[in-house]
């Protein structure tokens, strides 16, 4: 296990390095730059000679590789410079953003599980045929609801017509109830899918008729056995989306106004503001890594025989 | 209470809105009666996010509006004359030359961190804007040309050199890029500026919190008694404080502003203002008294470098018919290159008819002819021209697009691009990628022209010599001449005079075609009084009051 572990940090080292890396190459591929954005901006009104000047000052346009130096060097001493359209030391941003982001993302998963697991158990014990594929169904409608629409209608319903939360200065929970709820409700419709698939799946099996035959009851049956069976696919699918959750955060950010690393990130890529965006993709590289380092080792716990298996390849 | 009716509260029925008020009774006895209740926190809805707030940055229009609040400048311009009047300065003296001016400063100022704002204070902060200072990244500011120094006369008395003449810089002491800020503000570096609670001005208001990219708090000073002098609210705001919120979608903005979670709201779509205005709330469209919302030419590209085409496309564009079609009329139709209520406006529209015959005459005689595709050939190349969207600017991808649409109708064709920032900043520099653009500046002084179209200041028709390395070989000497002209002439008429020549000369070459006036626009709930707006149409909430809170 600790070998495991190693192996995991190892490969995660070097995630992180080509992260860092490729945003830092993909910034100097792409035309203009940061400096060119917010100084040749009319908003400025600056002449030729003057952005010539603040373009030396900021060393812009000193040779790739000694940038890249640069960068790398500070970046490791902790130093993740300024944002040069916003005018703060990224490490404020980050500060100021993660959180809000971390509160949204993480309620919202949690609503989404809940949804999924609502929504699987409910259509395999709902009483008629009718509401089980009526529930069947919801997935393919939650998934072809498009986020930002699915925020303004809540706002609008619940916000300004029934006037039930409000979205403008609402604090703490009251202001999450309708951003988690945008949020979830798409990323619980592929959770919902694979979980609905996974219980039909394992349902079939032969110890299940076992259970069955002792005299245990369908729901008991479905929670004990079944559903416990069919939550690694879902699991799994569970690490992957957690790009779509940071896609989706910045949609119910914008529409609810709410500050996060989702709208960071979006003005980060208008401006090119690279400091921004470089340790924005360190982030993000590490919030993959940890979720699907969380998801691996959570495997053995849900399923006994991978646990087994590795002790034995080991 | 500052004067309010400067702006234009439109298509508002004052006999309908008192109506309402009779009719809802007891709750609105408080707004008839029009005496200024003190008290409450306004919240005001805000589209984007500030960026740095360095003053001189404060053109960009959410960066305004904070730092309106919280800054003080040396004079003020009084929105419906647009003269200059006193604040922090109580008088000043300028020579013949308009190479000295001395001001007098107010006495007992003080910046939000209890340093003195004297003579001193105001030295730095012009030396700063004028000269820039490359150690802390602080660029110059655009207001200010031909800064040489400055000289602390007395404790109260300041006064500045220039190295030729500034006629234009009085007014450019009025303006929001020239706020006073606390030398400790200065000392900082560029880079930490879009820290608003860093800014530490003298204003009405003071940043007690931020919260990047959601939200500003702002509380009134208690011991404010400086606004201007020919204001008719004296002493400290009546507001008890601001809450500036981010909030990114027109959608909520508005519903938020008619659902009462919301006091003013900024960057109301011309589509909208009906929805508004039907619930008998107000919409508020300051002219920014600039530079009109423009198309403008890059004739170092060879396809707009003739002036048959560049005339050909300024009579093939139905300007009405954009005004018709997107705007309302909060936006007039332009009649020069600057707005009509700008400083040295003189009226051009007869020289600025929609006219497709003489639009083909003139394409025809320039050797353009139709082909068979419809567009027009010369020399075995097709009449395309692109242009990049901008986004600060009301629906302009949707303006660039109804003019492309109104072009093809002479056979030339207009690409209108979205395009990344990058893309959009290093394309703008090169004529051949971008012979159109779309333009606008707010400033009431007529050295908002030069600033334009300068080839050392925003060079918008991309000159040799000026902001890009690119242009092959445009110049024109007699524009730059002229422009010089505005910014050094001492005689104010003369002054005026050479701005009219400008706006002749640059409509006569069709390097413009003017389209609408733009205002900033604002919704406000009926219960709001007294928001006013500087010259050119930002926010100022020092005398607002609220009727009910």
């Amino acid at each position: 296990m600790t070998r495991y572990l190693i192996e995991r940090i190892g490969q995660a080292v070097i995630v992180l390095w080509a992260a860092f890396t490729v945003t830092f190459i993909l910034l100097h591929v792409l035309p203009g730059d940061a400096i060119l954005i917010k100084f040749q901006n009319p908003d400025l009104g600056l002449g030729p000679q003057q952005i010539a000047e603040i373009r030396a000052s900021y060393g812009v346009d000193r040779p790739l590789w000694l940038q890249y130096g640069h960068a790398i060097g500070s970046f490791l001493s902790g130093d993740f410079g300024y944002s040069i359209q916003a005018g703060v030391p990224v490490s404020e941003s980050i500060r100021a953003n993660l959180p809000p982001t971390l509160w949204l993302t993480g309620l919202g998963s949690l609503l989404a599980a809940v949804i999924a697991m609502i929504i699987a158990f409910a259509a395999s014990l709902s009483p008629f045929a009718w509401l089980r594929a009526l529930v069947r169904s919801a997935p393919a409608l939650f998934v072809s609801i498009p986020t930002f629409w699915l925020g303004i209608a809540l706002i609008q319903i619940f916000s300004f017509r029934l006037r039930l939360l409000p979205v403008i200065g609402a604090e703490g929970w009251r202001g999450l109830i309708l951003p988690v709820t945008t949020l979830a409700i798409p990323i619980s419709a592929p959770l919902a899918q694979i979980l609905v698939r996974a219980i039909d799946d394992v349902a079939t099996r032969p110890f299940v008729a076992v259970a069955r035959a002792k005299g245990a009851t369908h729901a008991w049956v479905l929670w004990r056995h079944v559903f416990r069976n069919a939550l690694p696919p879902a699991l799994t699918v569970a690490g992957v989306l957690f790009g779509e959750l940071l896609g989706g955060a910045l949609i119910t950010e914008t529409v609810f106004g709410l500050n996060g690393i989702g709208r960071l990130t979006q003005d980060a890529v208008n401006n090119q503001d690279a400091a921004v965006l470089q340790a924005v993709a360190v982030l993000s590289a590490v919030g993959f890594v940890v979720v699907n380092l969380g998801v691996d080792l959570l495997h053995p716990l849900l399923d006994p025989r991978l646990a087994r298996k590795e002790r034995v390849l080991s | 209470m500052p004067p309010r009716n400067h702006f234009r509260p439109v298509r508002t029925s004052m006999a309908l809105f008192g109506a309402l008020a009779i009719l809802t009774g007891a709750s609105m006895a408080r707004v008839e009666a029009g005496t200024p209740v003190p008290g409450g926190t306004l919240i005001y809805l805000e589209q984007q996010a500030h960026t740095n707030l360095y003053p001189p940055a404060g053109g960009f229009y959410p960066n305004g509006g904070v730092l309106n609040q919280i800054t003080d400048k040396l004079t003020y311009q009084n929105p419906k004359t647009l003269k200059i009047e006193p604040w922090i300065a109580e008088s000043w003296t300028v020579n013949p030359n308009k190479t000295e001016y001395t001001f007098k400063i107010r006495k007992g100022v003080t910046f939000s961190d209890g340093t003195p704002l004297d003579a001193p204070a105001v030295a730095k902060n012009f030396d700063t804007y004028g000269l820039g200072n490359k150690d802390l990244h602080l660029p110059v500011s655009e207001v200010i040309n031909n800064y040489d120094h400055s000289e602390v006369v007395d404790p109260t008395t300041v006064k500045f050199y220039f190295k030729k003449p500034s006629p234009g810089f009085l007014q450019g002491t009025s303006v929001i890029g020239s706020g006073l800020v606390s030398p400790a503000t200065l000392s900082r570096k560029f880079d930490e500026l879009g820290d608003a609670t860093a800014i530490i001005g003298s204003g009405p208001f003071v940043v007690t919190k931020a919260v990047l990219g959601k939200e500003i708090t702002f509380a009134a000073r208690k011991d404010y008694a400086w606004g201007p002098a020919n204001l008719d609210h004296q002493g400290p705001a009546l507001l008890d404080g601001i809450k500036l919120i981010i909030t990114p979608e027109d959608g909520v903005r508005i519903g938020a502003l008619l659902a009462g979670q919301a006091d003013v709201i900024r960057q109301v779509q011309a589509y909208d203002e009906k929805q508004v205005e039907d619930q008998k709330y107000l919409v508020f469209a300051p002219s920014t008294r600039g530079v009109n919302n423009s198309v403008v030419f890059r004739p170092d590209n060879p396809l707009v470098g003739d002036l048959r085409v560049r005339q050909a496309l300024l009579h093939a564009t139905n300007a009405p018919e954009i005004v018709q079609t997107l705007y309302s009329p909060n936006y007039p139709q332009a009649t020069s290159i600057i707005a009509a209520t700008a400083a040295g406006y003189v009226n051009q529209a007869a020289k600025l008819t929609f006219d497709l015959d003489q639009a083909k005459a003139l394409l025809d005689a320039a050797g353009w002819q139709p082909g068979a595709d419809g567009l027009r050939w010369k020399d075995g190349k097709a009449l395309i021209l692109t242009a990049y969207e901008s986004q600060p600017q009301p629906q302009n991808k949707a303006m660039l697009q109804l003019i492309a649409q109104q072009w093809s109708k002479v056979g030339v064709k207009l690409n209108v691009l979205a395009g990344d920032s990058g893309s959009r900043a290093a394309d703008d520099l090169d004529p051949l990628k971008t012979p159109v653009s779309p333009a606008m500046v707010g400033r009431a002084d007529p050295d908002v022209i030069k600033s334009q179209y300068y080839p050392a200041n925003r060079d918008i028709l991309r000159q040799k010599g000026g902001q890009s390395q690119k242009v092959q070989t445009f110049v024109d000497d007699k524009l730059n001449r002229l422009l010089e002209g505005i910014a050094s002439e001492t005689d104010e008429a003369k002054r005026l005079a050479i701005a009219g020549e400008v706006q002749a000369y640059v409509i006569d070459q069709a390097y413009a075609i003017p389209i609408f006036e733009e205002p900033q626009a604002f919704a406000a709930a009926p219960y709001v009084k007294g928001l006013a707006f500087e010259a050119v149409g930002r926010p100022s909430f020092y005398g607002v009051w609220l009727a009910r809170h």
